[in-house]
């Protein structure tokens, strides 16, 4: 058994996902034909060989439970330890509203983080589509031998990010809180490795102070108060924290480029979910599909181009299909149009129906809509 | 714990007409279909009609089957109570073992087994046989018409018939008559190879059978006709449904064709699901000039060139520019850009290099025949391999 334990965050419901996270968290958002954004993170640490893990939850889970199930896709099924759901159940007063931050979702449970028998947690953010090779960070975190090693990306300056700046001793020094643009620093991909004790440290200080935010307040004590030892790893593959319907939606198109898919779906770190799928998607007569993904039993009869079709789906003979995303079981019936739409579980197209989006602002269809 | 039913399938098969397809598996784990291997289809169907004990009986190459069949979990057969056993051949302590000698010396050697579940009934099944049947309808039909034995049916040509073991029937409905490849067929009803014994009479022909030093140990040549001779009750289950023996592989390819039409067997039906053990890849990616036309396709697929009428296994990739047409590509499968596969069956991991050729459009010549790569091949680039070809591993090409 590794030393290592994994917690993944799985309770965010970001507003900016709109429609997208009406009945689901952030981490159970279906991603790129067949998965759950929360699927990068379970396999991530199964990969690394961490079964045993938490996945602190809040709300609107109904979905993150249908997914993860018994959690035997990602071999967290255990006799002993295995993969453990972990609603509220700290305090009374976080059963009621949203967690204001990552300080307050880990004090909620934090007589599961003190029961914790090994020495190492890793922390993950479950809406987060990247591969991250947890045993690099792990032997790394060993070698440099600090309190906490931090999971930064090499990536660009186009989203907004918590930054560190490194000293000459190669470790943190500062920490620049949601930057966007140009400026120095590595971007945070907000996973952690930390020594338990010292988290346990920062959750009881936080909570002793009325804090509950995990940059701005953890981590600047971390930093700044106790002189906290903080390594950087630097993830080289492709990573993005999903927050925002054109953050999933820009995710979701990046995955078309072999490379990106080459780095989020490596062969030696696969990444696994729950199958329901038995049967191929078949191609009928008349149908086209270039440049996209297209998850198996779909019944493709139209045209598709640049788009991500979930498994399930009816593309009816005739239907033209642009930079659209359908998730699983949607219809679309004969000669119906669709540019740029962003199509929820179940939505039904009749036939020559027309609905265009933009891809700077596609067209969100909530789940169940009937067109 | 005792069962009304429990099934024992025949796995044991070389599949010597499979050729290079069956060179290092058996014959039921031959990949089929895009999704499944065979012996998903009985598999599934005992899943489906409420039988979960199944035991597997193998001998021929079983090192893939058993992994691949592991706990059961993908046809939800890892139950407490039951669940799905491999049962190879092995040695006693004190008596002979051997290799099991014929399909009801198969399953006398597994006597123990069957008597660990004290079953009503035993539901024998092949391993090689693509169809979907309600084994429960067939034991309903065993049960009411108080039958030894129920052996399933199909209706066939009088010219298939003289190929088959062929069922006459009395007035009564019950069995009268089994003949094996009768030159002048007097009825159309061929057996599938699936049968339903009441458990307490067969073991009792088992034991009999085994004394016996001239049977050959084979349920149609001797265990149905023994049971005709004592007056037994036999009953034909009349199956109307798709139902295809993949023996050779001109039948392994038809079938494979046919999965491409829904009407003949239907593999989208919620109410009946084939499952199989899922590789768990990647949704499959159509490029920018790929061309997919009447075709199943599946994860981890890559396709940038052209497939026509043709079913594609988990992870086969098809380069820019290659042509894949009426073929059969089995997982793994790559065909580099520019090349051509036509009529052809190619193995998994199987790589047809650069501007190669595999197989060709029928041409009417008696030569012709689908062209067939086995496993782990590399076809080199430019090569042709003709119709009608049988490529084995380790050789070059």
């Amino acid at each position: 058994m590794r030393d290592y334990h994994g917690i993944i965050f799985a309770y965010h419901d970001e507003p900016a996902l709109r429609d997208l996270t009406a009945n689901r968290t952030a981490a159970s958002l279906p991603f790129c034909s067949r998965y759950r954004l929360i699927d990068f993170a379970l396999s991530s640490l199964r990969n690394a060989g961490i079964l045993d893990v938490g996945v602190i939850m809040q709300r609107d889970y109904q979905s993150l439970l249908d997914h993860i199930g018994s959690s035997k896709a990602w071999d967290m099924s255990r006799k002993s330890g295995g993969l453990r759901m972990l609603p509220p159940f700290g305090l009374p007063q976080y059963h009621t509203g949203n967690y204001n931050g990552t300080m307050e979702a880990l004090n909620a449970v934090s007589t599961y983080i003190r029961r914790i028998p090994q020495k190492h947690v890793v922390l993950l953010l479950g809406n987060m589509a990247a591969n991250i090779d947890l045993d690099a960070v792990i032997r790394q975190h060993e070698k440099a031998g600090t309190d906490a090693t931090a999971i930064c990306s090499e990536g660009g300056p186009e989203t907004s990010h918590n930054r560190y700046i490194l000293g000459e001793d190669g470790l943190v020094k500062y920490i620049d809180l949601f930057r966007t643009g140009n400026w120095v620093g590595i971007p945070s991909l907000e996973g952690y490795v930390f020594n338990k004790d010292k988290l346990l440290e920062l959750m009881d200080i936080c909570q002793a102070r009325g804090l509950y935010r995990f940059h701005q307040d953890a981590m600047t004590y971390f930093l700044y108060e106790i002189g906290g030892k903080m390594d950087v790893y630097i993830h080289h593959g492709y990573a993005r924290i999903i927050r925002s319907v054109d953050e999933y939606y820009e995710a979701s198109r990046d995955a078309l480029t072999p490379a990106v898919r080459h780095e989020l779906f490596p062969a030696d770190r696969p990444v696994r979910t729950k199958i329901h799928e038995h049967v191929s998607t078949y191609y009928g007569e008349q149908a086209a599909s270039r440049n996209s993904l297209v998850g198996d039993n779909c019944i493709i009869e139209g045209e598709i181009e640049d788009c991500i079709v979930f498994s399930g789906c009816k593309v009816g003979p005739g239907a033209k299909l642009r930079g659209c995303i359908l998730m699983r079981n949607c219809v679309v019936e004969a000669k119906a149009r669709l540019n740029f739409v962003i199509a929820d579980k179940n939505s039904h197209f009749s036939a020559n129906s027309v609905l265009v989006g933009s891809p700077k602002l596609p067209t969100v269809v909530p789940k169940d809509a009937k067109i | 714990m005792k069962k009304s039913c429990i099934a024992m399938l025949l796995a044991g098969g070389q599949g010597s007409r499979l050729y290079a397809l069956t060179q290092n598996v058996a014959k039921p784990s031959v990949p089929f279909g895009g999704k499944y291997r065979i012996i998903d289809f009985p598999l599934s169907n005992c899943a489906n009609s409420g039988i979960d004990t199944v035991g597997v009986l193998t001998q021929y190459k079983p090192l893939q089957l058993n992994s691949y069949i592991g706990t059961g979990q993908p046809w939800d057969l890892d139950v407490s109570d039951g669940g799905v056993y491999i049962l190879p051949p092995y040695l006693g302590a004190h008596e002979q073992g051997s290799w099991f000698t014929g399909t009801a010396n198969a399953i006398f050697q597994n006597l123990a087994f069957i008597e660990n579940y004290d079953p009503e009934n035993v539901l024998i099944l092949s391993g090689d046989h693509i169809y979907k049947m309600d084994y429960a309808e067939m034991l309903r039909e065993h049960l009411e018409h108080d039958a030894a034995l129920t052996i399933a049916v199909q209706q066939v040509s009088l010219e298939e018939a003289t190929r088959m073991g062929i069922m006459n029937v009395g007035e009564s409905g019950y069995v009268e008559e089994f003949e094996e490849k009768p030159k002048h067929p007097k009825s159309d009803l061929a057996s599938m190879g699936i049968y339903i014994f009441n458990w307490k009479k067969l073991r009792q022909y088992l034991i009999e059978d085994d004394a016996d030093p001239n049977s050959s140990k084979d349920f149609g040549k001797n265990i149905i006709p023994n049971m005709l001779k004592n007056g037994e009750k036999l009953w034909p289950f009349r199956f109307k449904g798709y139902w295809r023996d993949v023996g050779t592989i001109t039948s392994l390819w038809d079938a494979n064709m046919d999965m491409l039409s829904t009407t003949l067997i239907n593999l989208y039906d919620p109410e009946w699901p084939i499952s199989s053990r899922s590789p768990v890849c990647p949704p499959h990616y159509t490029g920018k000039n790929a061309e997919i036309i009447h075709s199943i396709v599946t994860e981890g697929c890559e396709i940038e060139g052209r497939v026509e009428n043709s079913v594609l296994s988990a992870s086969v990739r098809v380069g820019e520019g290659a042509k894949v047409l009426y073929s059969v590509l089995m997982p793994g499968a790559v065909v580099e850009p520019g090349a051509v596969v036509e009529y052809a069956i190619v193995g998994e991991n199987t790589v047809i290099k650069a501007g190669a050729r595999v197989g060709t459009e029928p041409d009417g010549s008696e030569g012709w025949g689908v062209a067939t790569c086995g496993p782990d091949i590399t076809v080199r680039a430019g090569a042709v391999v003709p119709a009608g070809a049988m490529l084995y591993t380790g050789e070059e090409v």
